[in-house]
């Protein structure tokens, strides 16, 4: 399990409602709490790659843009990248292969998200165009989250997996989030809530999908070597990618109870680091909604097939629990500023394994995992983070 | 009573037509590879399979199985006015997956009925939908097809 690459900085603005601020103010602020965090200047960075803002954001070539309002000649690369919502694990894929190519020494993958001075049914029209095909299917009033009903509605027909279970998935997240200062949904809240909230896609409720948020977060990669030298850190041991082909409704029949992509890329990612899933001291995963958490935890080898929601129930999930999944809050509780989010499941895992993650510390925390996915988990991008202190 | 209105209109072109003007005639159609019979769905001028452009159209039966749903209470601003509305996925028996709607009540549906086509009257362009098969020795896409 050597290192390709490690975080030796992280920062971040409260996930929430950014409304009488720019864009580039909130990145600024978060990418220098990265910086000041990892012990280094901005002379010291040679890559930046940041997750490209939501269409909303006035500025365009945000990138070149930031560079200029931060005064930052960079050496080796910049650019801004897209991939739905993996953006932001692309943004930090891309940085670890900087410097793990030995391209770069330090990269930043970086990003705001900005979105909440749009009204609901307005960004919705906007999303929904990147929902299927925009002749053929967005016509029926295909929604993005819709797809991930259609998951619940089969799985629960397959598996017999009944309301409540589905519904310990919010509850649990929404413990977790409680102990978190980042995270933007932080009121208790118990199974009835979530059995009574208001019917978004049924099966699925307002307390099983994600809020809109804003957000932004920086997180500093460095060389192995240059980070032992700055002290605390945390290593990047493996990734795994995926995509199947599929743009979310495939034309050809497919299993909706399972994520294959996740399935594939998750063992790519234990097959470079040299572990199996059991390995994992947690999992901080892009999960929009509790049938998705559910539905990927058994792909990435957590549970068996089936039983993710019963061992949600039983606690297996969560902090103190076998195998603690979105220590955060995940998505519907941290909050879930898409272009962003993917660099928020990282800083979490970062907190975990450096041990600074609070009252929500996954107690012996050595080995992560965070994954990005773009449509109905038809790409998963998994990256292993480890504490060196932990391996032998 | 005025012909609805769709609120997303799909674009047609030339290559589409055949789609879109079946639909008007009480036909669901898409294209078939001719080189190795891959049959596609949105109907496209090459075989997503071996990449043939050498594709002719066919006509679906229409009949499949209701592999998921999907009842939609929030909605994009310019669908507020349908809702709520039920989304589908149905495997057509010819093996393609399609999303469409299915039109019955919420607690009439269950995963793996059969269900069978009917075409929604709308401008610019009709719709494709789904009902459950009312009696399968019977039942046509004809006698279903709602006013």
């Amino acid at each position: 399990m050597e290192p390709v690459a490690s975080v030796v900085g992280i920062g971040a603005l409260p996930v929430g409602k950014y409304v009488d601020v720019l864009e580039h103010e909130m990145l600024a602020q978060a990418l220098v709490q990265a910086v000041t965090d990892a012990g280094l200047s901005k002379e010291d960075i040679d890559a930046l790659v940041f997750a490209l803002p939501r269409p909303y954001c006035e500025q365009r070539y945000f990138g070149t843009f930031m560079a200029g309002y931060l005064d930052m000649p960079v050496d080796d690369i910049l650019l801004e990248v897209l991939g739905n919502g993996m953006t932001g694990g692309l943004a930090f894929d891309l940085a670890v292969d900087r410097v793990a190519s030995g391209k770069a020494k330090v990269a930043v993958a970086l990003g705001v998200n900005r979105e909440m001075h749009v009204p609901t049914g307005e960004h919705m029209h906007l999303s929904m165009r990147a929902v299927g095909d925009v002749d053929f299917h967005v016509p029926f009033g295909v929604t993005p989250i819709a797809w991930y009903a259609l998951n619940a509605t089969r799985y629960m027909h397959e598996y017999g997996l009944t309301r409540e279970q589905l519904a310990s998935i919010p509850v649990k997240n929404r413990r977790h989030a409680m102990l978190n200062p980042l995270a933007q949904m932080r009121k208790e809240i118990s199974i009835q809530d979530v059995l009574d909230a208001r019917q978004i896609v049924r099966p699925l409720g307002l307390l099983d999908v994600p809020p809109r948020s804003d957000g932004a977060v920086a997180i500093v990669v460095a060389r192995p070597d240059i980070a032992r030298s700055l002290g605390r850190h945390v290593d990047v041991v493996s990734r795994g990618f995926y995509h199947e082909g599929i743009h979310q409704v495939s034309s050809r029949p497919t299993d909706l109870t399972t994520f294959e992509s996740a399935r594939i890329a998750s063992g790519k990612a234990y097959e470079g680091a040299g572990i199996t899933a059991s390995d994992l001291d947690f999992a901080e995963v892009y999960a929009p909604c509790s049938i998705v958490e559910l539905i990927l935890t058994e792909s990435i080898g957590l549970f068996p097939r089936g039983t993710g929601g019963e061992a949600a129930a039983a606690g297996e999930s969560s902090i103190g629990g076998r195998v603690p999944v979105s220590p955060s809050g995940g998505l519907a509780s941290r909050g879930h500023p898409p272009h962003v989010t993917p660099l928020y499941n990282v800083y979490e895992a970062v907190e975990q394994l450096r041990g600074e993650a609070g009252d929500r510390q996954v107690v012996g925390a050595g080995i992560g995992a965070v994954t990005a996915e773009l449509g109905d988990y038809n790409a998963t991008l998994m990256h292993i983070l480890s504490r060196p202190e932990n391996r032998a | 009573m005025p012909t609805e209105q769709l609120a997303y209109p799909p674009r047609m072109t030339e290559f589409t037509a055949p789609f879109w003007d079946g639909l008007r005639e009480g036909r669901l159609s898409t294209t078939q590879c001719t080189s190795c019979a891959e049959i596609s769905f949105p109907p496209k001028p090459l075989c997503p399979g071996c990449w043939s452009s050498d594709v002719t159209w066919i006509d679906l039966r229409g009949t499949g199985t209701l592999r998921s749903y999907t009842e939609v209470s929030a909605a994009p601003s310019m669908f507020a006015h349908e809702v709520p509305y039920t989304l589908c996925l149905v495997d057509l028996d010819e093996g393609v997956r399609c999303l469409s709607r299915v039109r019955n009540a919420w607690d009439e549906l269950v995963p793996d009925a059969r269900v069978e086509v009917v075409f929604r009257e709308a401008e610019p362009a009709y719709l494709f939908e789904f009902v459950l098969f009312a009696d399968p020795s019977t039942s046509t896409s004809e006698e279903q097809e709602l006013p």
